[in-house]
């Protein structure tokens, strides 16, 4: 949910319009979305160069992992795995509002890589890799708007 | 719930892309127009009322529906129909902030042609009202903001009939 709908939503519940500050609050998210679509342009373009990275960090800082075991399908799904996260941050950071992360990524992930026999300690590790790299490749003030997308993950995954 | 940012994210998500380039189009499309949206909603607001009477005096009042045997007939069914506008166009507001149209499907039109044939109300005067509801917004809001307006008005209209 976006601060539109969840304006409307609270509007709704009480049968009335948007009151003024609501109004300014959406109007304010409108006029930030043009640079909120140019941060995920960029992450989206860079998702090959973000993901090889993170995962050459990942695999220095935890060298026993499945993905570094030499197994081609493990180290695949990893990888993969960093993708998937990367585009639900990108829709975050569209959407202004972490709801796409909880919902599609966070959600039941922990009992997924425990069935899976992957430690989560490591996956949260890898998303702070994937974190650090995409920080990188933005100006400063970007880094520290899309920053708290990562964390969120990271803390959604330890839960 | 959604709004065009949202319902872009889910379809994008189903089909695990990233936001392409069409869709980007429609946010900056959207964003660029949130000024338009916010002030057509803050103005629709302030004249709710007004716009709802307009409507009902351009479409239904002198007609034989508020006439004894009409359904707009005895007080209880005219307050019922306005009642009824005035969600119609608090709803269409709600869908044009939000760009999209499944506020209306979910919390309006989910059902509502099956109720109103229960209680016979007649779905072609109800469509002319909300005909004449996208006009008189239209005119209070200019033509911009009254043809996106119009989107969400011909949206319950097509729901109903």
């Amino acid at each position: 949910m976006s601060i539109v709908t969840q304006s409307i939503a609270a509007a709704d519940r009480e049968a009335r319009y948007l009151s003024l500050g609501e109004l300014q609050a959406i109007k304010d998210f409108f006029a930030t979305g043009q640079h909120r679509l140019q941060i995920a342009m960029i992450l989206t373009e860079k998702e090959s160069y973000i993901v090889d990275h993170a995962s050459l960090r990942f695999w220095e800082r935890c060298r026993v992992t499945p993905s570094n075991s030499g197994i081609p399908r493990f180290r695949a799904s990893c990888m993969r795995d960093q993708a998937w996260y990367l585009r639900l941050v990108t829709y975050a950071i569209v959407a202004d509002d972490v709801e796409p992360i909880r919902v599609i990524g966070t959600k039941g992930a922990r009992t997924m890589y425990d069935s899976l026999g992957v430690p989560i300690q490591n996956v949260i590790e890898c998303m702070r890799c994937l974190k650090e790299v995409s920080i990188d490749l933005l100006s400063i003030e970007d880094g520290q708007s899309v920053a708290p997308y990562f964390d969120y993950l990271i803390q959604g995954l330890q839960s | 719930m959604q709004d065009a940012i949202t319902s872009l994210i889910n379809t994008s998500d189903v089909q695990g892309r990233y936001l392409d380039d069409s869709g980007l189009e429609r946010l900056t499309a959207y964003f660029h127009s949130g000024e338009l949206r916010a002030r057509s909603a803050l103005s629709i607001s302030a004249n709710a009322n007004t716009l709802v009477t307009q409507a009902v005096a351009k479409s239904l009042m002198y007609t034989d529906i508020t006439a004894p045997g009409g359904n707009m007939y005895t007080c209880r069914r005219y307050a019922a129909c306005i009642r009824d506008m005035d969600y119609f166009l608090r709803y269409a507001t709600y869908a044009m902030l939000a760009g999209d149209v499944s506020i209306l499907d979910e919390r309006i039109l989910n059902g509502l042609r099956e109720t109103y044939n229960s209680l016979g109300v007649p779905i072609s005067a109800t469509i002319r009202a909300v005909q004449s509801l996208k006009e008189v917004t239209a005119d209070l809001v200019g033509a911009d903001a009254g043809k996106e307006m119009g989107r969400y008005f011909d949206h319950i209209c097509a729901g109903l009939s």
